[in-house]
């Protein structure tokens, strides 16, 4: 039969050939359909399971993760047909940004609650939660877990000042104090040193986990909203060294106001 | 024997081909042009196993000269995850790179496919696949 003498022409050579064999991909695909951030480590199994507990109780985060947050469009985090609530000062601004501007592609950090497409990994102690990043650059978030509360008046940061505490399942982490720099995704949407994230990261099996972030920032947007993302886990993975300024050459040729993605 | 869906096969190899997520740190439509694919071939003259993106030059020849091209592939994290190392590719190495050109016209192109000089056409991992990368519909609610 044709297509059997095909799938095993196409099995045997996935086995044979060492490197991954090409496959002309459209880059004007729609985003997910190239099978990429499957959540698959280095060749390790999907991870399936419940979520793991920490001797203490509180939910396990470790692991390497992927994804969890908007890279090219906030807009995908929101409900099915929902759009963000930029207000008339929001729209003004996210229309005249440029491309060559956007922090990330300038090696500039994320903020929140962008994520770059590199890992992560999610690093819980008694006082303190870190949030190690691969990339876009090579930082890290510091989330205060001992009770303490945001200072009166923070100096603004990219990745502001965050306390978190537990509710079941779920880390909560509040932050404040962040700087207006960093966009949110490619498109450009903004924000002011106004802005205010809660975060609800929530494990709901092994090798997911749901990071919900209710955004507020009367500056340039309407009302809060909340966007979903789900994070997946990479078993087997490490996170490896990535120094984005050693050799950036894209910006000089970046041209265009900012899009997708 | 089980039948297996032809469906299920082409995911398999979907997976296979990047089973690791690729990554830009910036737009890919922003400073290549998905409409302007190219084919060059030429000998590698340069390496850059470096971030934010590996890169790699070639000498092309045609009527008017030898030309340089550079030419961007992933991030080195990237290639590695999808069997890459530095040694990939080499300095002398006669090849053939399948990409799209830069938007400003100038000699560069993301590179998606490069035949090896053993005549292996290897997946670069390049930005332009970047896009199914964490922002996939998948990911969001």
């Amino acid at each position: 039969m044709k297509v059997r003498r095909i799938l095993l022409g196409v099995a045997l050579a996935a086995v044979a050939v060492p490197l991954l064999v090409a496959q002309a991909q459209n880059p004007t695909a729609p985003a997910g359909s190239g099978g990429l951030n499957t959540g698959r480590g280095r060749g390790a199994a999907a991870p399936a399971g419940p979520a793991p507990k920490l001797a203490n109780g509180h939910p396990d985060f470790s692991g390497v993760w992927q994804g969890g947050g908007p890279v090219g469009d906030l807009e995908q985090g929101m409900p099915k047909g929902e759009k963000i609530p930029l207000n008339a000062e929001g729209t003004r601004v996210m229309a005249s940004r440029q491309s060559k501007d956007d922090p990330e592609a300038n090696c500039l950090p994320t903020g929140v609650p962008r994520i770059a497409p590199y890992p992560w990994r999610m690093l819980q102690t008694p006082t303190h939660v870190f949030i190690l990043f691969e990339g876009n650059i090579h930082s890290y978030r510091q989330i205060f877990v001992d009770g303490r509360k945001h200072p009166e008046d923070p100096d603004p940061t990219w990745y502001g000042h965050s306390v978190g505490h537990y509710e079941g399942n779920t880390l909560v982490v509040d932050t404040v104090g962040f700087n207006d720099r960093f966009w949110f995704d490619f498109r450009g949407h903004p924000h002011s040193e106004k802005l205010h994230t809660l975060e609800r990261y929530t494990r709901t099996d092994m090798g997911s986990l749901v990071v919900e972030t209710t955004i507020t920032d009367p500056v340039y947007y309407s009302k809060p909203f909340t966007i979903k993302f789900t994070a997946r886990l990479r078993p087997g993975e490490e996170l490896m060294e990535y120094i984005c300024q050693e050799n950036e050459q894209d910006v000089d040729h970046i041209k265009g106001p900012a899009g997708t993605p | 024997m089980k039948k297996l869906s032809l469906a299920a096969v082409l995911t398999g190899i979907g997976l296979l081909v990047s089973g690791a997520p690729a990554g830009a740190h910036h737009s890919f439509a922003a400073e290549y042009d998905a409409a302007k694919p190219v084919t060059l071939k030429g000998v590698v003259s340069k390496i850059e196993w470096t971030n934010p993106h590996a890169r790699f030059y070639i000498d092309v020849k045609d009527e008017t000269g030898t030309h340089t091209w550079n030419l961007e592939l992933a991030s080195p994290n990237v290639l590695s995850r999808n069997g890459w190392t530095r040694r990939t590719l080499n300095i002398g190495d006669e090849i053939k790179v399948e990409g799209s050109l830069a938007k400003d016209g100038s000699k560069m192109a993301n590179a998606r496919v490069v035949t090896l000089a053993s005549g292996k056409r290897v997946f670069a991992g390049s930005s332009a696949d970047a896009e199914g990368g964490p922002a996939a519909p998948a990911t969001g609610r």
